[in-house]
């Protein structure tokens, strides 16, 4: 009894984890811009690792530790997953900001939906006028 | 009842899906214009990794994975901050 429930929080915890994440995926294949697929990719990976890394937890503490009496090998599991999603929390949004600062001062422009030049402009702006953008050689 | 064995399906099934999204955004970073969106797709992917590699130690339930998971973790965010800050 006490078994399937963990298993069945378990389950639909690493369900709504991979649709955050799934979702996060599509986003950044098909929005039409850098900075969208930043907001696509920035925020559904963190909550979809955090919720699929929670569930890890339960299953760890739950299962091994409850059921099988094994609690201290089970904690020192819990504990390193526990500091890989505080260090996540931490890490991801500041790789997330320092990419997206990188980008607006190099001086890329974001995709405005007004005009259809704009995308085509957008698109054919590559690697070395991107790079090249507000510095000399 | 649901038994450890199909528990560990579960999660290998998670992990093959996880896998083919790791392909799908590696699209972007083969096509994608600019390098931007290359040093996301690289960041999304390494992302993607370290659940993978937990999951990892959990289908074969050998611990050390996570460990390689927490490194894992701190060499991607040190390579996207050196990607974008140099």
């Amino acid at each position: 009894m006490f078994d399937s429930i963990i298993n069945i929080i378990v389950v639909l915890l690493l369900l709504i984890g991979l649709f955050f994440m799934l979702a996060g995926t599509i986003g950044f294949v098909r929005f039409p811009d850098f900075y969208s697929r930043m907001h696509a990719t920035g925020k559904c990976d963190t909550l979809g690792e955090g919720l699929m890394l929670f569930a890890l937890i339960i299953y760890e503490t739950g299962y091994e530790g409850l059921f099988k009496g094994d609690l201290q090998h089970a904690s020192f599991v819990s504990i390193k997953i526990i500091l890989l999603i505080l260090f996540i929390l931490l890490a991801n949004p500041t790789s997330t900001h320092a990419i997206a600062k990188a980008a607006h001062d190099v001086g890329l422009q974001p995709w405005k939906k007004t005009d259809e030049t704009e995308w085509i402009y957008d698109q054919d702006l590559g690697t070395d006028e991107v790079i090249n953008g507000g510095e000399t050689k | 009842m649901t038994g450890i064995i199909q528990m560990q399906d579960i999660f290998l099934s998670v992990a093959v899906i996880i896998v083919i999204a790791s392909f799908v955004s590696l699209y972007r970073g083969i096509e994608g214009p600019g390098i931007f969106n290359r040093i996301i797709a690289v960041n999304v992917i390494g992302t993607k990794t370290i659940v993978l590699l937990v999951l990892i130690g959990f289908i074969y339930e050998r611990p050390d994975f996570f460990d390689i998971a927490l490194v894992y973790a701190i060499l991607n965010f040190i390579m996207t901050i050196a990607a974008t800050r140099y």
